[in-house]
């Protein structure tokens, strides 16, 4: 389980961020990276099914939770090995790791609930919607229409 | 422990999101979103959620002040408001009430601006304006002109009916971001996307058709794609015929003005010209959005009218998925207009040169000299104030030290009255100039009313007390009218909705009982039986036989050219996690972390040529004056025009105030620049 995004639907507005960081007590666990100027993508993390952050730590502060990616914040020295090892650079360690818990107790992810746009889901069983595909192949393409 | 949670309505743009305030022996500890909310189905965008940080902020004004030397003395409110009622008495006294100016706040409730431009005009001065004048009071006199109302034609979930979105001078995925939502809906079920506009912006990432015109140049795109319309037959002649008057006119008027021609003042391909013109004028349903790059022009009105134009020629009024989306950018803009706090119409649009208004308003508030306008506008106050025809002036929740053009003028205007007081919730640029100093209560402190850009009426609540001795408006406008000697005897914001129930036809059914029970009302709602009108113009028009106007609009170039002197066009905007001067987001530490500081766009081409690279500090001037920014090189930026965004001090001491000769907008869209490395 992740959050997944339509990048067709993204319009860079941060707010993914912002919410993150409110609900984080000030830590913010998305990256919104643009393309061009006007493409733009949050960078979530993807709760790998064979996560390399969890192979990096040793002190198992990183684990499996059923679908989760999931953090023990007691067990974290803040070495930084899991930023390193995370292929998708969303892990990032200030004084302890910073990642993405799909805003345990909540109903949905913070993110996922205020994207003004609709851009992101909990749900990668979802259908592609309309311009997806398109937006993602000029999206690699440098970002333009 | 026990958590309340309050409904309240988003103080930002005037998309009109809703949210609760989480509140915990009596703080404010957290945002829920409300997914039921008719226009933002929970979402938020990045300001929304940073809202709080307002509510909490250290820089809040905690107590009245008063000028002392180069700095402040915290005053009692007695004393304060003996001394407001000492300024502008003496002023009235001295030069007549004609001396004396007030600027009523778009951020401000419903009840609040009726108040306040009640105040005005029972002390007999004409001159009441608020900030809608700077983004759209050509929306207010070109579309009450040409459809008999200025609102927005159709709600905003309704876009996601509609199979043709034409996006003209709007980068509503910044500035209205939940717009996108449905905007992307329409996309999914087919429709096409045309956006214009002189830069590539996350708005133009949803298009299909991309028009990227010269600042400036609207009216002959628009003319343009009209004249295509009319040559290929696409218009609705039953409409023309039933609903409309003028058509020949307008016709006759564009004869010339192919595609071509189009294409060469804009800037656009005909091509393009011709593809936009098919895709908006053949669809079942097409909708035309559009905000300030329309209505920040010397051609302001022409272009309003060449946007209701083209939707008059096709028929695309009156039905779902069809309209003239006018979006305006604070969360109550439009109610602070329905509320007459303008220079040119009292409450609910009468006219305020009409005697048969000045009868109506005597009548309902037993005074027998009210003032015959209009007023000055809110920019031509500034002007008026610099020539010592205004001598005082109160202002509520506005900061034209920053906000208006040409702001190095507006200081000194405003440090040259007699007498000046400020209410607002930070000590801005234009409270710095003032004599005393009132603070104000933010929307979660207070309750009242609020009206979104498509005329929803919502409640929103309290959810917490203001800081320190610092006071709901609503509360501090009835002591400054009281002291003046008004009979300002209102309790709370539901005794004002009662009085606007009676006195604004549009509200008269928008009573405090249904918007607690019915959530939120669209006006105009008649009566207190009646649902509310969520699309106009279904049945006709209100205007004379019920026709609307199609007007001719001859293109003007705008006030200021490029020059050997000022190579560039100078055009400003904002970006998402900004809004307006910026007195509330930069000091929002999650927004203004993200964007720090004022920057210019400019095409790489442009840039190399003056040995600017990416991040480069450069000076931008102006015939006013110039400003530090630092260049940010894209490609999506035409050649030849540089963009800044306004919410910095910097940019508005460059743009010009060159005027709409009608609305009296100010050109913030177009000016001549020069752009130079600084070294």
């Amino acid at each position: 389980m992740a959050v997944h995004v339509d990048i067709d639907r993204c319009i860079g507005c941060r707010s993914c961020e912002v919410a993150c960081q409110r609900v984080h007590g000030g830590s913010c666990h998305v990256r919104v990276h643009f393309v061009g100027g006007i493409a733009s993508v949050p960078i979530f993390c993807h709760h790998c099914e064979e996560a390399s952050c969890i192979i990096a730590c040793s002190f198992g502060a990183l684990f499996k939770e059923g679908d989760r990616t999931a953090f023990d914040v007691e067990k974290c020295t803040g070495c930084g090995l899991c930023s390193l090892a995370c292929p998708f650079g969303i892990v990032w360690t200030d004084k302890i790791a910073e990642k993405c818990d799909l805003c345990d107790g909540r109903p949905e992810p913070t993110c996922v609930a205020t994207c003004p746009a609709d851009a992101l889901s909990a749900d990668g069983e979802a259908a592609p919607r309309g311009g997806q595909v398109r937006a993602g192949r000029s999206a690699s393409s440098g970002g333009t229409r | 422990m026990t958590k309340v949670l309050v409904p309240t309505v988003c103080p930002y743009c005037g998309a009109g999101c809703g949210f609760f305030v989480a509140v915990e022996r009596e703080r404010a500890v957290g945002i829920e979103y409300m997914p039921d909310h008719p226009v933002g189905e929970g979402a938020l965008c990045s300001k929304g959620n940073a809202s709080l940080e307002i509510l909490h902020h250290q820089e809040r004004l905690t107590s009245p002040l008063k000028r002392k030397g180069d700095g402040w003395a915290k005053i009692t409110w007695d004393e304060a408001i003996g001394l407001v009622a000492r300024g502008i008495g003496e002023a009235i006294r001295d030069y007549g009430p004609d001396s004396v100016a007030v600027l009523a706040s778009s951020k401000c409730t419903n009840e609040e601006n009726y108040l306040i431009q009640k105040l005005a005009r029972l002390l007999s001065t004409p001159h009441i304006d608020n900030c809608a004048r700077l983004c759209h009071a050509p929306s207010v006199v070109g579309l009450n002109r040409t459809l008999g109302a200025a609102g927005m034609t159709n709600p905003i979930p309704d876009i996601a009916n509609s199979r043709c979105i034409f996006i003209i001078g709007s980068n509503l995925a910044e500035n209205h971001p939940v717009i996108s939502r449905w905007v992307h809906r329409a996309k999914d079920a087919g429709a096409v996307v045309i956006v214009a506009d002189p830069r590539e912006t996350h708005t133009s990432w949803m298009a299909d058709i991309f028009l990227q015109l010269t600042p400036g140049t609207d009216v002959a795109l628009l003319n343009g794609i009209a004249h295509q319309i009319i040559e290929e037959g696409l218009i609705d002649r039953g409409y023309i015929a039933e609903r409309t008057r003028g058509f020949e006119e307008f016709e006759g008027s564009i004869r010339e003005f192919n595609p071509e021609r189009a294409a060469e003042i804009t800037g656009v391909p005909a091509d393009d010209i011709i593809r936009a013109a098919r895709a908006y004028a053949s669809s079942p349903a097409s909708t035309i959005l559009y905000s300030m790059g329309i209505t920040q022009h010397t051609t302001g009105t022409d272009n309003v009218q060449a946007v209701s134009n083209l939707a008059l020629i096709t028929g695309h009024l009156g039905r779902p998925g069809t309209g003239v989306m006018p979006l305006r950018g604070q969360n109550n803009v439009q109610g602070a207009c329905d509320m007459g706090a303008l220079a040119e119409f009292y409450p609910g649009y009468r006219r305020a040169d009409d005697p048969g208004t000045i009868e109506h308003f005597s009548a309902a508030w037993s005074a027998p000299a009210l003032p015959t306008g209009p007023g000055l506008t809110a920019a031509e106050m500034i002007g008026a104030a610099a020539s010592g025809d205004i001598r005082a002036m109160y202002i509520v929740g506005e900061d034209p030290a920053n906000s208006d053009p040409s702001s190095l003028s507006v200081k000194r205007a405003l440090e040259g009255l007699d007498f000046l007081v400020v209410q607002d919730i930070f000590m801005t640029a234009t409270a710095q100039a003032a004599d005393v100093v009132l603070p104000a209560a933010v929307w979660a402190e207070k309750e009242g009313s609020f009206t979104n850009t498509e005329r929803r009426v919502q409640w929103s609540f309290k959810a917490v007390e203001p800081p320190g001795s610092a006071l709901p408006d609503l509360e501090i406008i009835c002591m400054v009218a009281r002291s003046l000697g008004l009979d300002f005897d209102y309790p709370d914001a539901a005794s004002v909705l009662a009085e606007i129930n009676m006195t604004v036809p549009q509200y008269a059914g928008i009573t405090r009982e249904r918007l607690g029970k019915e959530g939120s009302l669209v006006w105009p709602c008649p009566s207190p039986d009646h649902p509310g009108t969520p699309i106009l113009h279904s049945s006709g028009f209100r205007l004379a036989d019920g026709r609307a106007s199609i007007v001719p609009v001859p293109y003007r170039p705008a006030a200021e050219g490029r020059s050997p002197e000022y190579p560039f066009l100078l055009t400003t905007g904002r970006v998402a996690l900004h809004h307006n001067a910026g007195s509330m987001t930069r000091r929002s530490p999650s927004l203004i972390g993200r964007v720090p500081d004022l920057f210019a766009e400019i095409n790489p081409a442009d840039a190399e040529k003056l040995g600017i690279g990416d991040g480069d500090l450069v000076t931008v001037s102006t015939e006013r004056g110039e400003a530090q920014a630092a260049a940010r090189l894209t490609e999506g930026m035409k050649r030849g025009v540089v963009f800044m965004p306004f919410h910095f001090p910097g940019t508005n001491i460059l743009t010009s105030e060159a005027a709409d000769p009608e609305a009296r907008i100010p050109e913030f869209k177009v000016c001549a620049c020069r752009v130079a490395r600084r070294d």
